[in-house]
């Protein structure tokens, strides 16, 4: 195959500026994108910088934009995703980029996966012979560390664009490995922690980490299994941010009460009589606009005692 | 065909424009609703799935104890929470046995696994027809820029669109079958930051400035959204965002009964579009300008 | 000027555990890694981890297996170092919260392996290397061990023939640093990109091996190189031995058991010299080779090799659980390496060595699945524990500014010569194109003979070749050249060891010595390096408890 590669090249320390540079490559049929990233490193410009490691699909290294897709670049046949005869390679966005395609995976990354405190930190003693666990506690476990921190999920994230140091799915998956290892006795202190600002109450749950992990691992449920467990064990937010915990608590109370939600109520509640000085100019502009019923009456549903019932009941199992 | 209505909760609480639009748009239409009265809020991905999951499950069993299989929403959220919970219900029959045993027995309830959750937008092209929809437009809204603004839930995950990707257009497609303009733009599938207006509103209110902000750029009179807690945000929280970022937006928001609604030849009072906090008077002007 | 009491070079499972046991020895230790620790070959290990776990099973059965798997070549008394202490080794790991397979009581599953007489493998479905380096990688967050990362170490520091130390480009600066130390272990892992295609992974280029070499310290079995019985043809995507474990066939076309003839008893549970070898020679002469998982069943397949399923599927279209695939052998795991003892010391005082780029002897001419991850942990471990030992006693090294001023000199004058863009990628296909067609799966003299003319001549070449890219920072070109070098000096080593050693043993297929010769070769190569090319000797394998016999499967 005879084909364009239009490669970002940057390098900040220069104080160029960046630009898609065309590279002529000619390539078996059967060949990667990594192999044509090779084929110019070798050919054209010994200067093109990008990571690789293990060339097979295996280590997550690899991860750039090709043709504006987030992709493992040893995995990507350029036949596949050639578009008349050209194929785009850039790094991934939201990130810093170091040179060309080499960018911050530090800042993505290593740093937030360091913040998780990702160790084990263990309930029991090891028994002789090894912890006796059923394979069904450990199957979810498996699937989580079978990340291998490709960054696609951070990448596609909708709150990191936003906020760079959000923790980010991929931080959050492996704070899931530890906290619900049944091996692990640190899930409250962890989950307090996780629920500081930047953790996983951050999170706007769109789902877009689950659309591209490539592993099946759906980090957007991960988020949501670590938030149930914190409701669980009554750690709702951690120390900074106690509105979270209050606005759940909030939400909780009127449904269990009515059925449905008040959202007066949560308004109220969520923010207190702090934030009174906001809330009023908010609600007299709801009023005004006839947003605000009045008077303001909040009714219970019919079959709001069976929707009590089953708060009771989960309440009364955990 | 008789569709169970779940209206939400924010319908009639926060968005109180909403809920008599649409019913307003459907007996115009002339679908069938049976509103489930006696259902509870979905959890809207905030309550912990192991109470949101039951009190789901029972709005979904209520629904079959009145013969109904079609249960309609009218929030993206409300489909995707509900639409994900019966996922998982009916993926794993022994977790909906558990749950029937545990929750649903006392109440003499059951849910067999027989409900689809659908939007009124998929509901509109799958069901009732597009074609059929040009036919009830009385006023084609033409020359009207409208941007879409889905909401997350009603886009992913991938199992949400239930083998159907055109899904993901839907909203363009209605526009378009009511004579008005789409300006598309890149962040019509992206979040509008209302879940995180607690934890964090700096980056909700980004959010809101940033896909206003790039629908205004590329043209659009207004946006329309089929989900009333993006409209929460995109709307109630307008003024907050365009403060935070400096810079004016104004940019009217519909609810998706509202924009169908001046379609169908329905007032601005009828579709209480006086209700919202950025005024949709632009918006009612250009329309009447041109019946 | 970095200084530390220990160093360790490489960021693998070896390099992690070394630097994990230095630490608990209360070390001062570094960690430098030429790509961040999670990117190391050993997140491609898939099979799984022997240990005699089992109640019904012995360490001495374990190291049996070894011994024979190895073809006798094995040092048995490293044999049974890896054989006794694997069971803590899996065991240390479950308490660092591996999250490997159980059975239907919650106990540690087992999968057979290779060459094993019964089932004694632990794992992680099918991504068993992933798990334990993430595992290991956890522990050093933990530990909050210095990494770092991205720094390629360019050479030893040498002090009056000990090891103080590293030299090592930072790639995200181009400064190069002298990192002082009292102690080094290498764990950067073998040397497979001598070949292509390779089951190895890019960095695998022999730089442990090679600036060991240099400093002192002698390379042993080099010639023993194992190919991984099934890649994917014409993909390098290796199908990991565990389906073969659990159930899957070895068909031709015509749907011929490929070994039925050679292994008769264990079938496809043969050790990998003998699968390579046969699906070879069905290959050569024109037959299709396949494997067929699809009695291992779509459900287990999905849940325990979802992995390997999932890249079948993306690299070359087919499904493992409705279809059988093409596979054929690649070169994969190199056995030879720095000569080490039981305490990964390499001979040259403060150097120590572990994992994939040292040689402990315990896999002699042909390595079980199972056993490389264990043999990186045990010898990781011990390697670790030593250096630690040995650097409370050590001197600070002498001369690492000037040394640093050298490399400097040096560096500044290859990237000052420029050169044909083209010729180091020349010169690295027809280094692995000889290897590939002269030392590969069968061999004999003629061939290797002119392997080695070949590669001195390239070594020539590339003496005259200089860095196109002149920048410093993030410069993989020059890297890439420095690992050339690397490999050229590895190769012409084991094209002489497989030239001296007229025999055929394990994976080592001579056609003109096509039997085993105990009496003449029941020794190990050993390589030392002069200005002339690898000067040979030879040494006695350590026989303890296990004559060494025919081996039958």
């Amino acid at each position: 195959m005879e084909l364009i590669f239009k490669v970002y090249r940057h390098d900040p320390a220069a104080g160029t500026k960046p630009a898609l540079e065309s590279y002529p490559v000619s390539l078996p049929d059967g060949a990667t994108v990594l192999d044509g990233l090779f084929q110019i490193r070798d050919r054209h410009d010994g200067g093109l910088a990008f990571r690789a490691a293990c060339g097979r699909g295996f280590c997550g290294e690899c991860t750039l934009r090709i043709n504006r897709s987030g992709k493992l670049a040893c995995i990507t046949k350029v036949a596949q995703v050639a578009k008349d005869g050209e194929v785009t390679v850039e790094p991934v966005r939201n990130i810093t980029v170091l040179k060309d395609l080499v960018y911050d995976v530090d800042e993505l990354l290593w740093q937030k996966i360091a913040w998780v405190e990702p160790w084990l930190r263990p309930a029991t003693a090891q028994p002789e012979g090894g912890y006796v666990i059923p394979d069904a506690g450990l199957e979810p476990i498996r699937k989580a560390m079978s990340c291998y921190y490709c960054g696609l999920c951070d990448e596609g994230c909708s709150v990191i664009p936003f906020d760079r140091r959000f923790s980010g799915p991929a931080a959050l998956t492996k704070a899931f490995r530890v906290v619900f290892d049944p091996r692990d006795g640190a899930a409250r202190e962890r989950l307090l922690r996780l629920g500081e600002p930047r953790g996983m109450w951050d999170c706007v749950h769109c789902y877009e980490a689950n659309e591209h992990c490539p592993r099946g691992i759906d980090p957007t449920d991960r988020i949501f299994d670590l938030r149930d467990k914190a409701v669980e064990l009554g750690v709702k937010s951690g120390t900074a941010n106690p509105q979270v915990a209050r606005h759940y608590d909030s939400f909780a109370a009127s449904v269990r009460q009515s059925g449905w939600l008040d959202e007066g109520r949560l308004a109220l509640e969520t923010w207190g009589l702090g934030r009174l000085g906001e809330l009023l100019p908010m609600a007299w502009r709801a009023l005004r606009r006839g947003k605000l019923p009045v008077p303001y009456l909040h009714r219970k549903r019919p079959g709001a005692e069976w929707i009590r019932k089953i708060f009771d009941k989960v309440e009364k199992r955990s | 065909m008789s569709y169970a209505f779940y209206p939400g909760c924010v319908s009639r609480g926060g968005c109180p424009e909403l809920y008599p639009s649409a019913v307003k748009v459907a007996g115009r239409l002339g679908l069938g609703l049976e509103e489930l009265t006696d259902v509870g809020c979905n959890g809207a991905g905030v309550l912990s799935r192991a109470v949101s999951d039951p009190i789901n499950a029972r709005t979904f069993a209520k629904a079959e104890a009145r013969g109904l299989t079609q249960l309609m929403t009218i929030c993206s959220t409300c489909t995707g929470v509900m639409g994900g919970a019966n996922l998982r219900l009916k993926e794993d029959p022994a977790y909906r046995e558990r749950i029937n045993r545990e929750f649903l027995a006392e109440e003499r309830l059951a849910y067999q696994g027989s409900v689809d959750v659908k939007h009124l937008l998929w509901l509109l092209v799958e069901d009732y027809g597009l074609d059929r929809l040009r036919a009830e437009v009385r006023r084609p809204l033409k020359g009207l820029r409208v941007s879409p603004f889905y909401g997350c839930y009603i886009r992913r995950p991938d199992g949400i669109l239930e083998g159907k990707p055109a899904r993901k257009r839907y909203l363009e497609m209605v526009i378009e079958a009511l004579g008005a303009e789409v300006t598309d733009f890149g962040g019509k599938g992206k979040c509008c930051g209302f879940p995180v207006l607690t934890a964090n509103e700096p980056n909700s209110m980004a959010m809101v400035a940033a896909h206003t902000g790039e629908a205004k750029s590329k043209g659009a009179e207004c946006m329309v959204t089929p989900c009333p807690l993006c409209h929460l945000n995109l709307d109630g929280g307008q003024p907050r965002a365009a403060k935070m970022k400096g810079t004016a937006i104004d940019l009217p928001i519909l609810h998706l009964p509202q924009l169908i609604g001046l379609a169908l030849g329905f007032s601005t009072e009828e579709l209480h579009l006086k209700r919202h906090i950025v005024p949709t008077r632009p918006v009612a002007e250009k329309v009447s300008l041109l019946t | 000027m970095p200084d530390h009491t220990v160093v360790v070079v490489g960021g693998g499972v070896a390099g992690i555990r070394a630097a994990l046991a230095a630490r608990a020895q209360g070390a001062d230790v570094a960690l430098v890694s030429k790509v961040h620790p999670l990117r190391s070959h050993s997140c491609t290990s898939q099979g799984g981890l022997n240990a005699a776990l089992a109640p019904d099973d012995s360490w001495e059965t374990h190291a049996q297996d070894t011994v024979a798997g190895g073809d006798f070549l094995g040092d048995q008394d490293a044999v049974e170092t890896l054989a006794r202490e694997a069971p803590d080794a899996v065991l240390e790991l479950d308490r660092w919260g591996a999250p490997f397979n159980r059975d239907e009581r919650g106990r540690l599953a087992l999968r057979r392996l290779a060459g094993a007489s019964r089932a004694r493998a632990c794992y992680a479905d099918d991504l068993t290397g992933h798990v334990v380096l993430q595992v290991l990688h956890e522990q050093l967050l933990a530990a909050r061990v210095p990494a770092y990362v991205e720094w390629v170490v360019t050479s030893l520091l040498m002090d009056d023939g000990a090891c103080r130390g590293v030299v090592a480009l930072e790639l995200a600066t181009g400064t190069l640093h002298a990192i002082t130390a009292r102690a080094v272990v290498l764990a950067t892992g073998g040397f497979g990109r001598v070949y292509e295609p390779t089951g190895a992974s890019l960095g695998l280029t022999g730089d442990g091996l090679a600036l060991a070499y240099r400093a002192g310290a002698v390379l042993m079995d080099m010639e023993m190189v194992q190919y991984h019985p099934t890649a994917l043809t014409g993909t390098g995507a290796l199908l990991t031995e565990a389906l073969l474990g659990e159930g899957a066939l070895l068909v031709t076309g015509g749907g011929e058991r490929v070994m039925a003839e050679a292994a008769p008893r264990l079938g496809e549970r043969a050790p990998r010299d003998l699968l390579s070898r046969s699906i070879a020679s069905r290959l050569k002469a024109g037959e299709a080779v396949l494997l067929d998982a699809r009695p291992i069943g779509g459900a287990r397949l999905g849940r325990s090799f979802g992995v390997t399923r999932h890249l079948v599927k993306a690299v070359a279209g087919l499904d493992l659980a409705k279809e059988p695939v093409p596979v054929e052998p690649v070169p994969h795991r190199t056995m030879g390496g720095v000569r080490v003892d039981l305490h990964g010391a390499t001979g040259v005082p403060g150097l120590f060595a572990a994992g994939g780029c040292a040689a402990t002897g315990v896999h002699g001419a042909n390595r079980l699945g199972g056993n490389s991850l264990l043999e990186a942990l045990v010898f990781g471990r011990r390697a670790g524990e030593a250096a630690a030992r040995a650097a409370a006693a050590a001197p600070t090294g002498q001369g690492a500014s000037s040394r640093l001023a050298d490399e400097e000199r040096a560096l500044e004058a290859l990237t000052a010569r420029g050169g044909g863009p083209d010729a180091a990628a020349t010169i690295r296909q027809a280094l692995t194109r000889t290897m590939r067609e002269q030392v590969g799966l069968f061999r004999e003299a003629a061939g290797l003979a002119e392997a080695t003319r070949t590669i001195v001549g390239l070594e020539e070449r590339y003496r005259g070749l200089g860095v196109t890219a002149s920048g410093r920072r993030w410069n993989y070109a020059l890297v890439s050249h420095l690992e050339l070098g690397h490999l050229l000096e590895v190769a012409r080593v084991v094209a002489a060891a497989a030239l001296a050693r007229q025999e055929s043993r394990g994976v080592h297929a001579r056609r003109d010595f096509p039997e085993r010769d105990d009496t003449g070769w029941l020794r190990h190569t050993l390589a030392s390096f002069t200005p002339d090319g690898p000067k040979l000797d030879a040494q006695p394998v350590v026989i303890t408890r296990w004559p060494p016999g025919r081996r039958a499967y």
